[in-house]
């Protein structure tokens, strides 16, 4: 061994455990198993609405009521309930409970496609050929583990974020659909199917116990063995405990609260990440498409997607908010770039990188505040430009987790969490 | 202590020069005011790299590091020099050597972020200050090169734990001088669990096992093997073993010195379940089962190995292996208007292969057929390419495995730049990782950014895009083309599905840049503007004026017999799919710091690859008619740890594709078993739908991402995981498609327990499913008794029958059950989700 700070070597990484979607690796669980310290965990966990195709930021939180007819568009700006902050009058509901959220303006990067825009947002990091980043739910999972009957990334219904040199075991649980308001949800495999009852669930564990003999006494030596008959026990506990299952199923929501969400697909889809997080779920994605307005964006915006942003937010805000999850829960809204200040001949607007903005509450970051901001036209940023990886480092800081860590890719390369990030301190202030 | 050493020498000891090597720095800078002054490559730079100095996250950092950078890893002496000597505040000052910075820095005379490197009066002190007194020299041209590392002992055998050996190095250089490095060398161990290294090259033994320490000097890199042995069974008290061919012999020599004893031969049943599912990814059938454990013959088991080596299976689950390690995904097609034929191109690419690896084509005449294609022939023109190409779209058209070369992998939009198609094929074809080099020295192995640019230089010029438009103007307009955006969905969805109907449409083009003459070489430029030569790894500049293709030399370098990396990265993976572990694990870092776990067994199989003439069912019927294949996985004390000699089998979970197909396997009627043997390619997950993405209403898409299929997306083996996970648990235990498939209409539970006439011998025919063809055989025979029944779950599911105890268990289950087929669907349930069913053991 020589005693330069080079890290660790690529068998380093090969080690580290198999404990599935869990954030333990199978030796942490084991100790931890062992201690009798496997218990719900408590601590930070994360809430990221990802609005797929590109949000535009001068009709919604970047408004510029002074500039010209084609840059300034169709709406008009509202005051909020924090003096000087104004928004997009189809945004009322969220006016009301600005003093709950940040807004970051001017956040700038050059990436105008949607695939690489779609990468950089969703994992801090500009992408490269050599190396896919994991995404936001897959680094946290990894660093705040929790509670082995729950799954620990959970993407409402899919993600762009994936596990990237992390591994699989780190990937989401994706529930594939959108719960519809009023009706009871579940996702693949966690709850008992084909009318199978508990007893009878039990009942086929036990014949399975009496056979499942052939390995006996390997768990000792194989890691392997050991991990699928700990697996087989957290399996089983997440399937025939309700604990799961329940937190999925906003059908269980006490009406006042689901009221609050409204029909919407994207509110609903908030309200099953509130319980999920409430539940103990660390990391929760909520995506939200439709955004990528080329064509008549006034009209888009105004009558569908303002909305439903409105109230699903708004409410996610708020009930986390009531619910005492605030102050633990980071809330980080963004989507993959701005669009463009002119407004096209289609009444719409196209791709725009430079100068997109982005939403972050809870988990210590002060609300009610505007930081950064964009010049005249919304075109670029006004003053020193925010990029997505200082945004990204100021995520992992409120969840108390350090962009600078590093960790290893299998091929042994040392990669930081978020590679060129630096905390906007104006966020905590 | 170091009595008990036994160092093996091994191999010519290089140039025999110099004589006795000049002793070590240490010794000669320990006196006062020392007269020599110290080279900057074979000293100065050294000891900076030992003391750290230029590590990642000091000042071989990126950014530097307090406004002082060097390049990491040291290997730019250049740079480096330049760094120490100019600039506004040159670290080193000549005048006064002793207020130089880099003195004061590293001795803490003044803050260091780095904190005190070297103590005030240390022959390191001494060293760099005697070099800077002698005017801080740099590289001359005419200087003296780097040639070889030579390490003593070549391998160290421990005989017990805690005991030390002091590692002796010694560099050679091109005008025959030779110096004790030792002290200028960094160490490392690759397990320090087993053998510990200190800074100063002491190796300590820590606990039984065998591993490598390294030792690293300028770009020399020396791996010695470290053996501390897991049992007392030594020399003569290791027992008597077999060792029927040349792998057991290499095998048992290395677990002889490591006193490891291997487990014995496995069953009858385990080994037909283990080989089946390595060797064709599929479980074997019941009757097959059953039929083998009745030969009585010795040779049985090579006999099934030359009959699966037949069966279409294993040509399905070998070319799969093959897609996986080049990278055939309908992810990674090109964007653009044939966007939407990258699925189709995928099954093409896997059907190219697969008549290939079917048909024992060798190994490297597919290899070449990739490498070196081409989209449009020499004599081929334009029109004619795209009107080949439309035959193979067109449905029920041309076979694409016709083709004499497969173009798609260099189609790929991951490999757009030369550097990234330099990554890739050395990935594909070498098993080499050149990332690092791609930026700095790697700091593993002899590769420098100088290298890596010049292998790349053999990929210029490489590019799939469009072909001459105004050829193809006129097809487009008939095709109603003309005028549409070629980046819009419209043009891709009536590109797709006009290629799928054989319209003449303008196809992209893959073009090489074939010389004629002896014209000029468009290599890569660097940034100075240089014209970059190309140069093999670790071998010859190529002059490619002398080729017509840039790629040919580079296969003619792959095939030669001393090639280092193209037949060992082969056999090296195959060896991994039967046994778990690489002799070179990771399988895909064939580096000098990353040694064989046995070097002789690795070059063994090499040569004899190459002289077999690359052929794989050489290849494959060598390594599993090995004794080493055929061990138990029950462990032994002496080898219960041990994961890297081959001592015994290891248990392995079933690899996605392989897992997924087995559950479908496992629950067919006998028929509908039948069919998915007979066509695997089309039918199965080992097939070619291993390179679609999985879109909508693929079959077990959910299931093989989750048990982890490869992307394919990226230069690494470690894409495909066999790791096992929660969900994956949560999935067999639960998932609605694992009660589809129990359940399903031409499953094993509706045959058996499908209302209908008794056949008068316990058996029933069962009535035809509603609604499905009248042609449709019929699932297969209805069995009745419950013995038979619980007999034939066992074997369709773990390959062997019950014994006495579980067989009483499932009867007694079958009895107590509501009615037949609840009992039998538990039953069935309960033994797809054992461990057993789940792992290859």
């Amino acid at each position: 061994m020589y005693r330069t700070c080079d890290g660790l070597t690529r068998r380093d990484f090969i080690r580290v455990g198999i404990l599935g979607s869990s954030g333990l690796t199978l030796a942490d669980y084991l100790r931890r198993l062992d201690a009798g310290t496997v218990a719900p965990a408590k601590g930070k966990s994360a809430i990221f609405v990802y609005l797929g195709g590109g949000p535009t930021h001068l009709d919604t939180f970047d408004m510029k009521p002074d500039a010209p007819a084609e840059v300034r568009g169709e709406f008009r700006p509202i005051h909020t309930n924090v003096p000087g902050i104004e928004i997009c009058e189809h945004l009322p509901r969220l006016a009301r409970c600005a003093d709950k959220f940040a807004i970051v303006r001017g956040v700038s990067h050059t990436l105008a496609g949607h695939e690489l825009g779609t990468m950089y947002l969703n994992t801090g990091n500009r992408p490269i050929p050599s190396l896919v980043y994991p995404g936001y739910g897959a680094v946290i999972s990894k660093e705040l583990p929790g509670d082995p009957d729950l799954p620990h990334f959970v993407a409402i219904p899919n993600t762009p974020q994936t596990p990237g040199y992390l591994g699989v075991r780190y990937a989401p649980l994706q529930t594939n659909t959108t719960p519809v308001a009023g009706q009871p949800f579940s996702v693949r495999g966690i709850s008992l199917g084909g009318g199978l009852t508990v007893a009878e669930f039990q009942k086929r564990r036990d014949l399975l116990r009496q056979l499942d003999t052939t390995f006996q006494g390997l768990e000792k030596t194989s890691r392997l063995i050991d991990g699928l008959d700990k697996f087989d026990q957290q399996a089983f506990a997440m399937i025939s405990s309700p604990r799961a299952r329940q937190a999925f199923d906003i059908s269980q929501e006490a009406p006042s609260v689901a009221q609050a969400f409204g029909q919407g697909r994207f509110g609903v889809s908030c309200l099953l990440a509130l319980r999920l997080i409430e539940a103990g779920v660390r990391f929760v994605t909520v995506t939200f498409g439709g955004w990528d307005t080329h064509a008549n964006n006034f009209r888009v915006t105004k009558d569908t997607l303002l909305p439903q942003l409105d109230q699903g937010l708004a409410a996610l805000l708020t009930m986390l908010s009531a619910k005492g999850l605030l102050e633990s829960t980071t809330v980080f809204v963004t989507g993959e770039f701005g669009r463009t200040p002119k407004i096209n001949d289609r009444a719409g607007r196209d791709h725009w990188p430079r100068a997109m903005v982005v939403l972050l509450a809870g988990g210590g970051i002060r609300g009610g505040q505007v930081v950064g901001g964009s010049d005249a036209h919304g075109a670029g940023p006004k003053g020193d430009a925010i990029t997505p990886d200082q945004v990204a480092a100021s995520f992992y800081h409120s969840l108390g987790i350090d962009h600078r860590k590093e960790y290893q890719t299998s091929t042994g390369r040392p990669v930081m969490i978020v590679r060129d990030g630096a905390i906007l301190r104006d966020l905590f202030g | 202590m170091t009595g008990v050493v036994q160092p093996v020498l091994l191999g010519l000891m290089g140039i025999v020069a110099g004589g006795v090597p000049l002793p070590a720095v240490e010794q000669r800078f320990s006196v006062n005011h020392p007269t020599e002054v110290p080279s900057f490559q074979r000293h100065v730079v050294p000891l900076l790299g030992r003391l750290g100095c230029n590590g990642r996250a000091c000042h071989g950092s990126f950014q530097g590091q307090g406004g002082f950078r060097l390049s990491l890893f040291g290997y730019d002496f250049a740079a480096d020099h330049a760094a120490l000597v100019q600039g506004e505040s040159p670290r080193v000052d000549p005048r006064h050597p002793e207020a130089s910075l880099v003195l004061r820095k590293a001795t803490r005379s003044v803050s260091h972020k780095g904190g005190q490197r070297i103590v005030p009066g240390s022959w390191q002190h001494k060293l760099l200050m005697r070099w800077i007194e002698g005017g801080a020299p740099g590289v001359r041209s005419e200087d003296a090169e780097f040639v070889s590392l030579e390490v003593q002992p070549r391998e160290i055998v421990f005989a017990q734990v805690g005991q030390t050996v002091q590692l002796k190095v010694t560099a050679q250089w091109s005008d025959g001088s030779r110096e004790d490095v030792t002290p200028l060398c960094r160490f490392r161990s690759n397990d320090d669990s087993t053998a510990a290294i200190s800074e100063s090259g002491l190796v300590t033994a820590a606990g039984k096992g065998t591993t490598a320490v390294v030792a690293f000097y300028d770009n020399g890199v020396v791996p010695v093997p470290v053996i501390v042995p897991m049992s007392d069974r030594l020399g003569s008290r290791y027992p008597a073993v077999s060792i029927p061919t040349k792998i057991d012999e290499l095998v048992i020599a290395q677990l002889q010195k490591a006193g490891i004893v291997p487990s014995e031969r496995c069953t009858d049943e385990e080994f037909l379940r283990r080989v089946s599912l390595d060797l064709t990814g599929t479980l074997p059938r019941p009757d097959e089962v059953v039929a083998f454990m009745a030969d009585p013959s010795p040779d049985k088991r090579s006999r099934k190995v030359d009959e699966l080596l037949e069966r279409p299976s294993y040509a399905a689950w070998w070319t799969t292996r093959l897609c996986d390690w080049w990278g055939n995904s309908e992810r990674t097609g090109a964007l653009g208007g044939e966007q939407l034929l990258n699925g189709e191109k995928a099954r093409q690419w896997y059907r190219w292969v697969y008549r290939r690896v079917r048909d024992n084509v060798p190994y490297d005449r597919i290899v070449e057929g990739v490498v070196l294609a081409v989209g449009r022939g020499p004599e081929q023109s334009y029109e004619d390419y795209c009107r080949e190409m439309g035959r193979y779209f067109q449905r029920g058209g041309a076979d694409f495995a016709d083709r004499p070369t497969m173009p798609w992998l260099w189609a790929r939009r991951t490999v757009g730049r030369p550097e990234d198609k330099a990554l890739s094929f050395a990935h594909a074809f070498l098993g080499v990782s050149l990332q690092c080099a791609q930026c700095h020295k790697h700091p593993y192995d002899q590769w420098t950014k100088q290298d890596f640019d010049q292998f790349a230089a053999f990929f210029a010029g490489i590019r799939y895009g469009n072909g001459p438009r105004d050829a193809s103007m006129q097809w487009r307009k008939e095709a109603g083309l003309a005028g549409l955006d070629e980046d819009s969905g419209t043009y891709k969805r009536k590109f797709a599905e006009l290629a799928f109907q054989g319209k003449l449409l303008p196809f992209k083009d893959l073009v090489v840049p074939i010389r004629t003459g002896a014209k000029n070489v468009r290599g890569l430029r660097a940034p100075s503007g240089r014209v970059i030569t190309p140069r093999l790894l670790g071998g010859e500049e190529v002059v490619a004026s002398n080729y017509a293709d840039p790629r040919q030399p580079l296969m003619d370098w792959m095939r030669h017999e001393d090639n280092p990396y193209f037949a060992t990265a082969f056999v090296n993976r195959v060896w991994a799919n039967y046994f778990g572990v690489g002799i070179i694990d990771p399988t895909d870092d064939l580096n000098l710091a990353n040694p064989p776990s046995n070097p002789a067994l690795l070059s063994y199989l090499s040569r004899e690859f190459v002289r077999q003439g690359y052929d794989m069912k050489w290849l494959h019927r060598s390594l599993v008619t090995s004794d080493t294949y055929q061990r138990s996985w029950r462990p032994n004390p002496t080898n219960e740890h041990d994961e890297r000699n081959f001592s015994r089998a290891l248990i392995r979970r079933l690899p996605a594709e392989v897992a997924y197909d087995a559950i479908v396997l496992a629950t067919a009627s006998d028929a509908a078993l039948a069919r998915l043997h007979a066509d695997p390619v089309g039918t199965r997950a080992i097939g070619e739908a291993s390179g679609l993405s999985g879109g909508r209403g693929q079959v077990g898409n959910y299931a093989v991402q989750l048990f982890g299929k490869p992307p394919r997306v990226i230069n690494c083996d470690c894409e495909r995981s066999n790791e096992p996970s929660l969900l994956q648990t949560v999935y067999l235990r639960n998932d609605d498609e694992v009660q589809g498939l129990l359940d399903r209409a031409d499953g094993w539970l509706a045959q058996h327990t499908a209302k209908g006439q008794s056949d008068g011998h316990g058996r029933k025919r069962p009535t035809q499913t509603k609604g499905r063809a009248s042609d449709t055989p019929a699932p297969g025979p209805v069995i009745t008794d419950r013995v038979e029944l619980v007999r034939q779950a066992y074997l369709r599911t773990l390959s062997r029958y019950p014994n006495a105890q579980e067989a009483a268990i499932a009867r007694r289950h079958l009895e107590e059950a509501p009615d037949l087929r609840s009992g039998l669907r538990e039953l069935l349930w309960a033994l797809i989700n054992t461990k057993e069913f789940i792992v290859n053991r």
